[in-house]
């Protein structure tokens, strides 16, 4: 993860050790990651004792499924950060009030979604590229969608705390999104 | 109706990475990605793109009571608590009144209801199942051999394993040994007869790979089930 923290291949080394049921391997995942992933929740779902659980619920999931994780597919923080987001995502019931989302008519859509060709590859982002190509993006799309990953926030609560319309914020996030994708595929950080 | 265009794909699994994509809405397309694969590997590629700026955040280091209650909902607590899910009085409870009716009907047909069993007939029989009472096991002993049938299979674990219990009336769990997660399999665990001496019930614990560490039951009860004798045994 970040400097001082264990290297990817280290924690991939962890998980696969405690795929194995090797429980002194998971105490260590949990000593080299706890504190991040901590932070990372208790900045969505902004209560300790709501992050707590999210924690304690995530590293049983982790253990639980350490033998799923794939080093082809995700690098280890990611898989496991994804795990602590989603967590502290389902959570949160701000914003859930948003009937008239763009997202949720689009989500609507997926109701009867039968089986899709498995047509997209998958690949592993770069550790870094990420943020070189959100740099790139215009300021505002930029803030919105930093404000929206790191705090949790819906698109009325950006809307609130930018002061700027609602739809302007949709905008800003979902074309911020398209450029972001577009600029990691252009950079090889993932293939198309 | 299938959503096929891939820009509105990426659209979807993007906002919900990102967080914004909320409440209901949120959780049918949770349910969406469990059916497609497709959209599965799209959320992966969203979490690859993404999350990797989770690394930014400054640690925060969670309370120290976490880590003991983690491994506690794991089951790896160091010392087993038999006073815990063992003890638990709403576990004895459904054990006693709960009796599954397929059990009654297994033992009708096992045992007849008509004349002497036949010699080969299992000594003791028992059906196993969940607290949800559905029916996940059948077990039978006949001379020395503990036949062990998974009628509903579980999905294979790499990381753990089931152990079968006989829960005397009085005093701790006795373990007859790991069971397999599906199909059969025969045990012949020493001493069975003394081992079942007293038994009640049998359940299944989940417990880590090659079984339970302590001798005790460490994990929760996936499964259990009232023992049935013949008249013979």
């Amino acid at each position: 993860m970040s400097a001082g923290a264990p290297e990817a291949d280290d924690l991939a080394r962890l998980l696969e050790r405690a795929s194995l049921g090797e429980r002194a391997a998971f105490a260590e995942l949990y000593r080299a990651t706890s504190a991040k992933l901590f932070a990372v929740s208790l900045r969505i779902v902004r209560e300790r004792q709501l992050a707590e659980e999210v924690l304690q619920d995530s590293y049983v999931a982790i253990w639980n499924h350490a033998a799923e994780y794939s080093r082809a597919k995700s690098a280890p923080g990611t898989w496991m950060a994804a795990i602590v987001r989603n967590r502290s995502l389902d959570l949160l019931r701000r914003g859930s009030r948003e009937v008239e989302d763009v997202d949720e008519v689009l989500a609507g859509r997926l109701v009867d979604e039968g089986a899709a060709p498995a047509a997209d590859l998958e690949r592993r982002a770069g550790e870094h590229a990420v943020r070189e190509c959100l740099g790139e993006l215009e300021p505002d799309q930029r803030q919105s969608i930093a404000l929206a990953f790191y705090h949790g926030l819906s698109h009325s609560e950006l809307a609130g705390h930018l002061r700027r319309p609602l739809g302007t914020v949709k905008t800003h996030i979902r074309r911020g999104l398209a450029r972001l994708r577009e600029c990691l595929e252009r950079t090889g950080a993932v293939e198309r | 109706m299938r959503l096929t265009d891939p820009d509105l794909r990426h659209a979807l699994a993007a906002s919900y990475v990102l967080g914004t994509l909320r409440g209901p809405a949120r959780r049918r397309f949770a349910r969406a990605v469990q059916a497609d694969p497709g959209l599965a590997r799209l959320v992966t590629r969203w979490e690859d793109y993404l999350t990797p700026l989770a690394e930014n955040v400054a640690p925060v280091a969670p309370p120290a009571r976490l880590w003991p209650s983690i491994e506690a909902r794991l089951g790896h607590a160091r010392t087993p608590r038999p006073a815990g899910l063992w003890g638990n009085v709403s576990f004895w409870r459904w054990l006693g009144t709960g009796f599954a009716t397929a059990a009654i009907a297994l033992l009708a047909v096992t045992f007849g209801l008509r004349g002497p069993p036949p010699a080969d007939a299992p000594a003791l029989v028992a059906v196993l199942s969940t607290p949800e009472q559905a029916p996940r096991m059948v077990i039978e002993e006949s001379r020395g051999v503990l036949k062990v049938r998974v009628t509903a299979p579980w999905p294979p674990s790499a990381t753990q394993d089931h152990e079968l219990w006989v829960v005397p009336r009085e005093g701790a769990p006795r373990s007859l040994g790991v069971v397999p997660l599906a199909g059969e399999a025969q045990l012949r665990p020493a001493q069975l007869e003394r081992l079942l001496e007293g038994g009640i019930a049998f359940a299944v614990s989940l417990e880590p790979r090659g079984g339970s560490p302590t001798g005790a039951p460490t994990g929760a009860i996936l499964c259990s089930g009232p023992i049935a004798r013949s008249k013979r045994a």
